[in-house]
């Protein structure tokens, strides 16, 4: 295995994944605006307001302490590694020695923990609304997310994702084990709530809680935050894919292929997005309260997915 | 081999389905996903039909999509409408411990089919245990919820679970039988709803606790 190989690889994924999540906003975007027959902005609209923001001048409030200046830092570059970690363009883990389920459970959880304690540090009644309903969806999803990738690294006998990934693609994870299914529909609706996208837009809520935890961010440190919530969503649908739809991704370390992987990794973004964008417009926001029925459910299925793995192995 | 796993597989959907109509408060949407359960469970004979070359359950087919995709929702969506009730009543048992307890009567399921050593089950032991499964939920259905039409549905899903058992171990069964059972399950929903709906108009509520209280 080159080692040196696949660190660029890695560095590649995470240059794909930095520059594709505002084009596949602004996508969504323009598919929003089509559905409420209004023609939209350009599908480059989101670069535009980021590079816009980061012009602009940044203000801090007082009472805030170095939490809330280093927060957008901090986010990017967790996220940044969590691109390079999730095997998205190649089959095997581009950082095989920390290409660990675990470390991407925790470093999510980093991302969390920062994104709510900035909101909490800013001293916004509104960003420490968000904050707590972060925390609270945090609470409730990740059970069901833990529950579904430890029946899976059982199934796969590791916890590498990359071996994962590599089994589910090659057959050996058979797609139609009654486990793997229940446990994809699980992680489906753990992914809903965890992109925080419109059913599920709580923390963020623009209309009633005026953006949450970024309410008090302004200039550059709004378009990294901006940027952070962009590359959390393609990260989180990219660990799916990872998990439970690897087909397509290059088996070796060759540009063609590698290219070839890159441009299959984007068209199933795509089409993810796509019908999250038709959904989005379909429903209404969930209210906290009745968000624990979904995440209750999901936590549910994903117990019975690791009921049947016990029964059938 | 494959054809036995897409029979398992299609018996997994048929759990989440009928995990869907338990846990859906709103009453049009359980009768909704108890519809697309029977759809579920139609592929699932079709498969079998093919699978084990029985014709009488392409008739068996035919007959449950009219009773079970199209009758019996109907049934249940027309006492809803007479009544009005959009929603059901709090159930005495919370969605998070529902689901907990859905996984473990799955469990428990896999558990009671392990002495099966038929030949004819051997490959089929997961759907014959999700079918067990489908049976235990339906009576938690029954048991957890307070809403009259909530129990009927509960009724359906312990049914489906029995047919589904009985296309796995007997499906050379004459048709006669077979759509005697099916339609014998369309008069029971139709009796049952009848009756919570009077239990509506006598008490104003399709609440089945407060059949209790007696009323000249």
């Amino acid at each position: 295995m080159d080692y040196g190989k696949l660190i660029l690889v890695g560095l590649l994924q995470a240059a794909l994944i930095m520059l594709a999540a505002p084009l596949l906003d602004g996508i969504s975007r323009r598919l929003r605006a089509r559905i409420h027959s209004r023609r939209g902005g350009s599908i480059f609209q989101t670069y535009y307001d980021l590079f816009k923001l980061l012009k602009r001048e940044e203000t801090v409030p007082p009472q805030a302490s170095w939490v809330f200046a280093a927060t957008p830092y901090i986010l990017v570059a967790t996220l940044l590694l969590l691109a390079m970690i999730i095997p998205s363009i190649t089959l095997m883990s581009p950082l095989g020695l920390v290409g660990d389920l675990f470390a991407v459970i925790y470093l999510m959880a980093l991302v969390r923990f920062f994104f709510s304690l900035s909101g909490l540090d800013s001293g916004s009644t509104f960003a420490a609304a968000g904050s707590s309903r972060e925390m609270m969806l945090a609470v409730l999803i990740e059970p069901a997310m833990v529950v579904v990738l430890l029946t899976l690294a059982l199934l796969a006998g590791s916890t590498n994702l990359g071996s994962i990934s590599v089994q589910v693609a090659s057959g050996q994870i058979s797609f139609l084990h009654p486990a793997f299914i229940i446990g994809l529909l699980a992680f489906l609706i753990a992914t809903a709530v965890e992109t925080g996208k419109l059913p599920f837009d709580l923390a963020e809520a623009e209309q009633e809680l005026q953006e949450g935890p970024l309410t008090e961010y302004s200039g550059r440190g709004m378009a990294l935050m901006k940027l952070a919530l962009l590359m959390k969503q393609v990260i989180v649908v990219a660990l799916f894919l990872a998990l439970f739809l690897p087909f397509g991704g290059a088996v070796d370390i060759t540009s063609g292929s590698l290219i070839l992987g890159s441009i299959i990794f984007l068209g199933k973004l795509l089409v993810f997005y796509t019908l999250v964008a038709l959904i989005e417009n379909a429903v209404a926001r969930y209210r906290i309260t009745d968000v624990t029925v979904i995440t209750s459910l999901s936590f549910g299925i994903a117990l019975i997915s690791f009921v049947f793995y016990l029964a059938l192995s | 081999m494959t054809a036995t796993a897409i029979v398992n597989s299609l018996a997994v959907l048929l759990i989440l389905t009928s995990l869907l109509v338990v846990e859906s408060r709103r009453l049009k949407v359980s009768a909704y996903f108890y519809s697309l359960q029977s759809l579920v469970l139609i592929s699932i004979f079709l498969s079998l039909a093919v699978i084990n070359e029985a014709e009488q359950l392409y008739l068996w087919s035919i007959t449950s999509l009219i009773t079970k995709v199209f009758l019996v929702p109907f049934i249940l969506l027309r006492a809803v409408k007479a009544t009005g009730i959009v929603e059901e009543e709090p159930p005495l048992v919370g969605t998070t411990w529902s689901v907990i307890l859905a996984a473990l009567m799955v469990g428990l399921a896999f558990i009671l089919v392990q002495p099966f050593h038929m030949l004819a089950v051997l490959d089929y032991k997961t759907a014959l245990a999700v079918s067990l499964a489908h049976f235990l939920l339906g009576l938690h259905c029954m048991i957890t919820r307070i809403n009259a039409l909530k129990q009927l549905l509960g009724f359906c899903l312990m049914e489906n679970g029995s047919h589904l058992t009985l296309a796995i171990m007997a499906y050379n069964v004459p048709e006669l039988a077979e759509i005697g059972i099916l339609t014998d399950a369309v008069f029971a929903v139709l009796i049952m709803s009848l009756i919570a709906v009077k239990l509506y108009k006598a008490f104003g509520t399709m609440d089945a606790s407060q059949l209790k209280m007696l009323k000249g």
